[in-house]
């Protein structure tokens, strides 16, 4: 494999992580954005979307890599699996947010992270203790064919992957910009209190931004059992971090911010990996120091409101 | 809690407060001493002495978290430091081959000569002593805490916490794959355990508790001292209003730093003993899950309470180590009696995170005070203090030592020129100039927004100033940051009122003092006499400034300050000011949100403490209060100065009347003999 073909070979792979710590930032970012609250829980909303979409991919029969679908099979089973999980996520988002978060919402100092990190270690026992430590193999009805571009090669999954992905951001987009309720967040991230005045329903929008981080999150879980093949308890806290670095790097509250940012962590990731190896986290976690003491606005402008 | 708390003391109420708290305290103590006496089984007595050191962790996370406010969820790192500086230089770990060099530290005792292990040549092998580490390992420990903390301690809390975790993150993977130095993820191996005269403490858990409940001790003791002292008010300053402390003369970065730094120097402690009694040490004793657990114990015992933390420690440490194990066991053999298979084979031991899941959330949505409030009770008002007549204090007999004394030399005391703020594309303030002489009162008024609280924020460091120079006696203070300003004599009040809430008035008004006190670490823990007298005229001194606002703050001075009037926290916001000593006192609408009675009394008051020579610089809205008061009157407009004079001047100016009134309006106001 010539340098071209490797430098080629992994951006590839890192457009795929990329995708994924995209989609995993934006849940961050709404979230950050409308509440300022750094949301762990995040991280494990995403391990469990990634096992939501394991029992729904089971239930159609799928096991490991055994079984392939094409054509309208594939579409309707990837298609219920991407809509099972993207509303159990969503919903478990919901869930946290109305019971463990609303009532904590006007309490001031750390009270409400704390609380998202209990959240998420409850999430990451449960499912440890139900499914066990060891990792499980994740059913992919997709076709193993690929294409070589020279020495490299890019799998039609891959391609799956940036194509669900990019779907999901662009609809995201258009939904925060063009929707009343996407109107509603923007003003109320901007000036909660003038929001409320302007009779924006407050709680709504809050509930709205942890169900659609979390969904998201939760097709960022399926997008990762269909890249790698396997799923564990274990993948949100690293997966998290980065995608949380991708927030910051990006602008955190900033929707594209977010995309910009997962798509750099995952390029650094892949490309990174290939150089730094073992050290690629902590080059990664050194960009997210960097990034806060030094443009703590992201490359794309911080949008959140600012609490004095 | 607190009512079981109660409860629980009732039998014994009729002993003497005091003195219930040392019995108290000598019950606790007799029972750790004598516990591997009467408890002699060695499992249970290891489950304590590591219990011990998790309240050791907790005690240290506790001065960053709950004293200083700064969410750290990284702090296994330091711990992680601590053990890994004493498991490499008293192991077979690193073996540099042996020259002259070592001599030196051989007859220190820190290293021996060895034959190495391919037969040919001496190597060096490190024996630090277990003694020598514990200071050591703290020592490094901090060193790394203050490295670490330097760049990220100015970010706003909630990124310091993911910084942190990073951070605590990454030592691990240091760890793990720097294999030369730490021998990577199979572990340092063949640690020395700690040798006392001569003795070796084995594997027999009973010395290391002895070592385990001293250091708690120690750290109870260091943690009190340091919370009850100028340094732990400065810390909890910062906790409840950064920019507020910054203002009353902390130093952010440096008390940041100081609490992040003794944190750490707590846990490399802790590090040194854990892995001395382990004998071994690996990345995994120190991940995230580490970090996470010493803050359940935090959360669970009361953030910011010493006793507290250390409880949290230790039901927790023994839930895990100990109960958990007990209770499975007596669930199963309970599940044999009623022939349950599954409950024969439950085991509860690994569902210790689920809990520490529960408990965080349990805790924070409520009882997020913990088992042990930090927050004293506090004595409430006697019927007679409630009822008292209100006395307005002392003003043509004012005298204050130390305050004041500035003479009306016409010299100013405050020049500020020409100064331009601008914040994106709104110039807030465009080329104001401002001249406050000595002992005068000058008044700046002008529309809500004309600029007038961000003049005082230019002045106190808050917002930098584009251009321009502001001079205080002569000196430029433009471009300092606001605790040195505030050390000059610039001391100010709020708008929005930035108290600390959960502080006490008295500690308000200490915190004020700061500037004015020296007591450093190591006195505020030795309290030596000196820091004794300090400490005692700080309150004094304190008492005397609340005797200006008569009898309405003396007897509140143990109350918290969020339970006190509107009108009562303005006054405390002046009188911690004044009790930093100023020479120039700024005031931001001083009595908003004050009735008739209430303005002209602080009226009167302000006008006494500038007949003590205190240059007051005052920003106001009723124009009585400014036509009492101010020798000099400034209008802001639009962040430019639009007129000064005299205030029956400036009532009449025809500019300061469009401002307020609007064109139109101006004929009308032609006959309005009082705009307030």
């Amino acid at each position: 494999m010539t340098l071209t073909d490797l430098i080629v070979q992994q951006t590839i792979n890192g457009l795929s992580l990329g995708a994924m710590y995209a989609l995993l930032a934006l849940g961050f970012t709404l979230v950050y954005g409308i509440l300022e609250l750094i949301n762990f829980s995040h991280f494990n909303v995403f391990m469990v979307g990634s096992f939501i979409a394991f029992w729904v991919l089971q239930m159609f029969g799928l096991t490991g890599q055994d079984v392939i679908l094409t054509g309208l099979p594939l579409a309707m089973v990837l298609l219920v699996a991407f809509a099972v999980t993207m509303v159990g996520s969503g919903a478990i988002g919901v869930l946290i947010e109305r019971l463990c978060l609303r009532p904590l919402r006007d309490v001031k100092g750390p009270a409400a992270m704390i609380t998202t990190i209990g959240v998420s270690y409850i999430l990451f026992n449960v499912i440890l203790l139900s499914m066990g430590a060891e990792a499980l193999n994740y059913p992919n009805p997709l076709p193993p064919k690929r294409f070589h571009i020279g020495d490299a090669i890019l799998d039609v999954r891959v391609i799956l992957i940036w194509a669900v992905a990019l779907v999901l951001m662009v609809a995201l987009w258009l939904f925060v910009q063009k929707s009343r309720i996407g109107k509603a967040m923007r003003a109320t991230a901007q000036d909660p209190e003038a929001a409320r005045m302007m009779g924006v329903d407050v709680d709504k929008v809050v509930m709205m931004a942890f169900f659609l981080g979390s969904a998201l999150a939760g097709a960022g879980g399926l997008i990762f059992g269909l890249y790698y093949n396997f799923t564990s308890f274990l993948i949100g806290f690293t997966a998290g971090l980065r995608a949380f670095t991708a927030a910051v790097l990006g602008g955190i509250g900033n929707v594209p911010g977010a995309m910009l940012g997962g798509v750099i962590i995952g390029l650094i990731e892949a490309l990174g990996g290939q150089i730094a190896g073992a050290w690629t986290d902590v080059i990664i976690f050194s960009i997210l120091v960097l990034v806060l003491v030094f443009k703590p606005s992201g490359l794309l402008g911080r949008m959140a409101p600012t609490k004095s | 809690m607190s009512n079981a708390l109660t409860v629980l003391t009732r039998p014994v109420a009729w002993i003497p407060e005091a003195r219930r708290r040392q019995l108290g305290l000598a019950i606790v103590i007799a029972l750790a001493v004598s516990f591997p006496l009467w408890h002699d089984n060695d499992a249970d007595i290891d489950s304590m002495a590591n219990a011990a050191a998790y309240a050791v962790l907790a005690l240290g996370l506790n001065i960053v978290v709950g004293f200083a406010g700064l969410l750290d969820l990284g702090y296994a790192a330091f711990f992680a430091i601590g053990a890994y500086t004493y498991g490499i230089l008293s192991s077979f770990q690193l073996q540099p081959p042996w020259t002259d060099f070592w001599v030196t530290f051989q007859w220190l005792g820190l290293v021996t000569k060895m034959a190495a292990d391919t037969g040919s040549g001496s190597v060096v092998h490190f024996t630090l002593s277990f003694w020598l580490a514990l200071p050591l390992s703290a020592a490094f420990a901090a060193f790394w805490g203050v490295l670490f903390g330097a760049p990220t301690l100015r970010l706003r809390g909630d990124y310091l916490a993911i910084v942190t975790l990073g951070f605590g993150e990454i030592v691990p993977i240091v760890v793990r794959n720097w294999s030369d130095l730490t021998n990577g993820a199979a572990g340092l191996n063949g640690v020395a355990a700690p040798h006392l005269f001569g003795w070796s403490f084995g594997v027999n858990s009973t010395p290391y508790y002895y070592v385990a409940i001293c250091l708690v001790a120690l750290l109870i003791f260091v943690s009190i001292r340091l919370r009850d002292s100028r340094i732990g008010r400065a810390w909890m300053a910062i906790r409840e209003d950064e920019i507020a402390a910054g203002c009353m003369g902390v130093n952010l970065t440096r008390f940041k730093l100081l609490a992040f730094a003794i944190g750490a120097a707590f846990g490399g402690m802790t590090g040194v003993f854990y892995v001395a009694k382990l004998q071994t040490a690996t990345p995994e004793m120190f991940g995230f899950p580490v970090s996470v657990m010493i803050l359940v114990m935090i959360v669970f015992g009361g953030i910011g309470s010493v006793w507290g933390v250390v409880l949290g420690a230790f039901i927790l440490q023994l839930l895990q180590s100990w109960w958990l194990e007990d209770l499975t066991g007596w669930i199963n053999s309970f599940g044999t009696l009623v022939g349950s298979k599954w409950l024969q084979h439950v085991d509860l031991v690994p569902s210790i995170e689920l809990i520490f899941g529960f408990i965080l959330v349990g805790m924070m949505l409520y009882r997020r005070q913990g088992l042990i409030p930090a927050v004293r009770k506090q004595a409430a008002l006697s019927f007679e203090q409630q009822h008292a007549v209100v006395q307005r204090g002392g003003f043509a007999d004012l005298k204050l030592q130390g305050l004041g004394g500035d003479v009306r030399t016409g010299a100013a005391a405050l020049e500020v020129k020409g100064v331009t703020v601008r914040f994106g594309g709104l110039t807030a303030l465009n080329t104001v100039d401002i001249t406050v002489p000595n002992a005068s009162v000058v008044a700046v008024i002008g529309p809500n927004g004309s600029g007038k609280s961000t003049l005082f924020n230019a002045i106190t460091g808050l917002v930098p100033a584009e251009a321009g120079s502001i001079r205080f006696h002569g000196e430029e203070v433009l471009g300092l940051p606001p605790h040195e300003i505030l050390g000059k004599g610039v001391a100010r009040t709020f708008q929005n009122l930035r108290l600390f809430p959960n502080l006490t008035v008295m500690e308000n008004a200490l915190v004020g003092q700061h500037a004015r006190l020296t007591t450093g670490v190591f006195r505020a823990i030795f309290r030596p006499p000196g820091t004794r007298a300090e400490e005692h005229a700080a309150r004094i001194w304190a008492m005397e400034i609340f005797a200006i606002f008569g009898n309405r703050l003396a007897p509140r001075v143990t109350q918290m300050v969020s339970g006190l009037s509107y009108a009562n926290r303005r006054r405390i916001e002046i009188a911690r000011a004044l009790a930093s000593r100023p020479r120039i006192l700024l005031l931001d609408e001083p009595t908003a949100g004050m009735n008739p009675a209430e303005t002209l009394e602080l009226a009167e008051q302000i006008k006494s403490l500038n007949a003590l020579g205190l240059t007051v610089l005052l920003i106001e809205h009723k124009l009585d209060v400014v036509t009492t008061l101010a020798d000099t009157v400034y209008v802001l407009d639009h962040g430019e100065v639009i007129a000064r004079g005299r205030p029956d001047e400036v009532r009449r100016d025809e500019e300061v009347l469009r401002a307020y009134l609007g064109r139109n309006a101006q004929a009308a106001a032609a006959g309005v003999t009082s705009a307030a």
